[in-house]
């Protein structure tokens, strides 16, 4: 418990919580003031889903990955478990809302959108660091809220945040990127900073 | 001071903003090319929509910017110089608004080759749609640069980002009916063009360029100020650029809601005879275009008085309105295809020669009329009469055969005599039916 409590803390977990946490309050109370629907826009859905995972990027390195490394411990399942976890505090903030005034669902899309989004952030942690992780995410999912493309596979593919959530080829993205980052995350860890940016 | 600005440029987050942006610009502009094709007021109006997405990346950019101080814990360090602080800031300011501006023009640029061969008509207003982009981008980018100093977290950036596109996206639904409103603070709002006449009027851009650099001022105090005091100035900008702003707009629905720019509209003619005219804003499609309007011309000379000038049809649906009824002009749809060429001739053509060159904008047709004006135009066309649209009845187009038979068993000069009658009737939204049959006289 020692353990785990350290390591919380020195990924700084309780703020990227509560930053998790007011994202939710601040969108599901805009949605409780300002529609009349109980069922969230989908827009405004995938939108959370993209402000908590950037919420959950923080989390994805430490303040001295290279010391951390040297420690005699088994990484790769830690760090995989990591992710899980991101994945379950995402999804189950969204599902919590479910049985309230202001639904954001379907839990399909929400747990596809949340998996692949943090799949896609935890590639970009490994690969230019975890401050930088969200560019692609936040550039991608933003375009494809705004122009959402269907019917040819391709540009399913490249919109497939804002799919409907029955989707195959969107969801078959999703799994791809989810478990792609996954396993580049859990065996490569965090991109090596430059000591300048050590402090995040 | 330049040179500190040199190596702002170099050092801050301006080169990868550029290159971010950039792409994210031209990927939009060419997933679809046809939206743009039309011309250069269409690639401007059309780069301002995309705003939608590049200004809350540029306030990212901003946010994110901003976070250095923060990131290697120098904020005590600079703290402790004697340079203030707002002459400090000047650098990164002026460094983050070249980087944004250059990526906005850039991406203009980048669809240049694309419709340089046919794209003409470049009027001032096209340079200062683009400036006023140009300025929303410099806004995002400070606005952004001021709260990611503010709240220095790793989630300011992208939550900012979110709630920017947020705001674009509810000021249409949010202002009701009151469209100037969000003509003013969406710097995207009503550039999707409905027609390739449209624009937007001179004093709308004004009342935009006023609250943006409004912003941009807010946002360059927020940065610079040190006490909460200065931060709260900050609003003073924002609210007399907003009142200024409102105070500039006009209200009238013809620059608001249906702006269209009667220069573009004016005819530009080909040389040499018959007369073929498009609009300004074709003109480059001329040489495509006459020799399809010539075609039909010699198609309709069968007629008795005959048309002899070929406009473009310039009518838009907002505002309603229709170039006016000549029996000697014929009216020429003309659509552009996403290369920028006139799409579709053999379509142009046929639905010159199917109407008989006659404009029939505003008459409520009746189900008689249909089959009669069919069978007139495919005796023009010298082809028995179709019908492309599957909804329609079958009995329409079987009269439509019955009618073209019936006129093939007549003498020529008979058929261009009824013929010419169906045409000037239409012209006068008359009725059309029985027109074509009767007794050879």
């Amino acid at each position: 418990m020692r353990w785990l409590a350290l390591y919380l803390r020195s990924r700084r977990v309780p703020i990227a919580l509560a930053a998790a946490a007011g994202s939710t309050t601040v969108m599901w109370s805009l949605w409780s003031i300002f529609s009349n629907e109980r069922e969230v826009g989908a827009p405004m859905v995938i939108l959370t889903v993209l402000l908590l995972v950037a919420a959950i990027t923080a989390t994805l390195a430490g303040p001295d990955d290279a010391l951390e490394r040297t420690a005699a411990l088994s990484w790769p399942p830690r760090r995989a478990a990591h992710l899980l976890a991101a994945l379950a505090v995402v999804a189950g903030l969204l599902l919590a809302t479910l049985v309230t005034g202001a639904r954001f669902g379907p839990a399909w899309l929400v747990i596809r959108d949340a998996a692949g989004l943090l799949g896609l952030t935890a590639l970009g942690a490994v690969t230019i660091g975890a401050t930088r992780s969200w560019f692609l995410p936040l550039g991608w999912t933003l375009a494809s809220i705004v122009f959402p493309l269907s019917g040819v596979k391709s540009s399913e593919i490249l919109t497939w945040q804002s799919q409907i959530p029955g989707n195959k080829t969107a969801a078959v993205t999703a799994a791809l990127l989810g478990v792609g980052g996954l396993i580049a995350y859990a065996v490569a860890g965090p991109a090596r900073r430059a000591p300048a940016e050590a402090a995040l | 001071m330049s040179r500190i600005l040199g190596i702002e440029l170099r050092r801050s987050a301006a080169a990868g903003a550029v290159l971010m942006l950039l792409l994210a610009g031209v990927i939009l502009l060419y997933v679809a090319p046809q939206r743009w094709s039309p011309g250069w007021m269409s690639v401007v109006m059309i780069q301002r929509e995309y705003l939608v997405l590049l200004w809350p990346l540029a306030l990212a950019v901003g946010a994110w910017q901003s976070r250095r101080e923060h990131r290697s814990n120098v904020a005590e360090l600079f703290a402790s110089t004697a340079r203030p602080r707002a002459q400090r800031m000047m650098p990164t300011l002026g460094a983050l608004a070249i980087a944004v501006t250059c990526a906005y023009l850039a991406t203009v640029a980048a669809v240049v080759p694309w419709i340089i061969g046919t794209a003409r008509y470049l009027p001032a207003t096209a340079f200062v749609i683009a400036a006023v982009g140009a300025l929303a981008m410099i806004a995002a980018a400070w606005l952004g640069l001021a709260f990611g100093r503010l709240l220095p977290h790793v989630v300011t950036a992208p939550a900012l980002a979110v709630a920017g596109i947020g705001l674009l996206m509810v000021i249409p639904v949010a202002v009701r009916h009151r469209e100037w409103l969000a003509l003013i603070f969406s710097p995207m709002f009503g550039m999707g063009q409905y027609t390739d006449y449209q624009t937007v009027y001179g004093r709308v851009s004004a009342a935009q360029a006023i609250w943006l650099a409004a912003l941009a001022g807010a946002g360059a105090v927020l940065l610079a100020s040190g006490s909460w005091r200065t931060r709260v100035a900050a609003l003073l900008p924002a609210i007399l650029g907003a009142s200024l702003a409102i105070m500039v707009i006009p209200r009238d629905d013809k620059f608001v809601a249906t702006p269209v720019d009667p220069v573009a509209q004016e005819q530009v003619c080909a040389e040499g005879s018959p007369q073929v005219c498009v609009s300004r804003v074709h003109s480059g499609l001329l040489p495509e275009a006459a020799p399809v309007a010539r075609q039909a011309l010699a198609l309709l000379a069968k007629l008795p008085d005959p048309p002899t000038t070929v406009h473009e049809d310039t009518t838009t649906y907002y505002p309603a309105t229709s170039p006016p009824r000549q029996a000697e002009v014929v009216l020429m749809r003309i659509t552009v295809d996403e290369h920028g060429h006139l799409a579709d001739k053999a379509h142009i053509l046929h639905e010159m020669v199917t109407t008989l060159g006659a404009n029939t904008d505003g008459c409520r047709g009746t189900s008689s009329s249909v089959p009669v004006m069919r069978a007139a135009g495919y005796w023009l066309l010298g082809r028995e009469p179709a019908t492309d649209d599957p909804e329609e009845p079958p009995e329409v187009n079987a009269e439509a055969v019955k009618l073209w038979q019936g006129l093939r068993s007549l003498p020529e000069k008979e058929v261009a005599a009824r013929v010419s009658t169906v045409r000037r009737a239409a012209m006068a939204c008359e009725d059309l039916g029985g027109l074509l049959t009767g007794r050879a006289q």
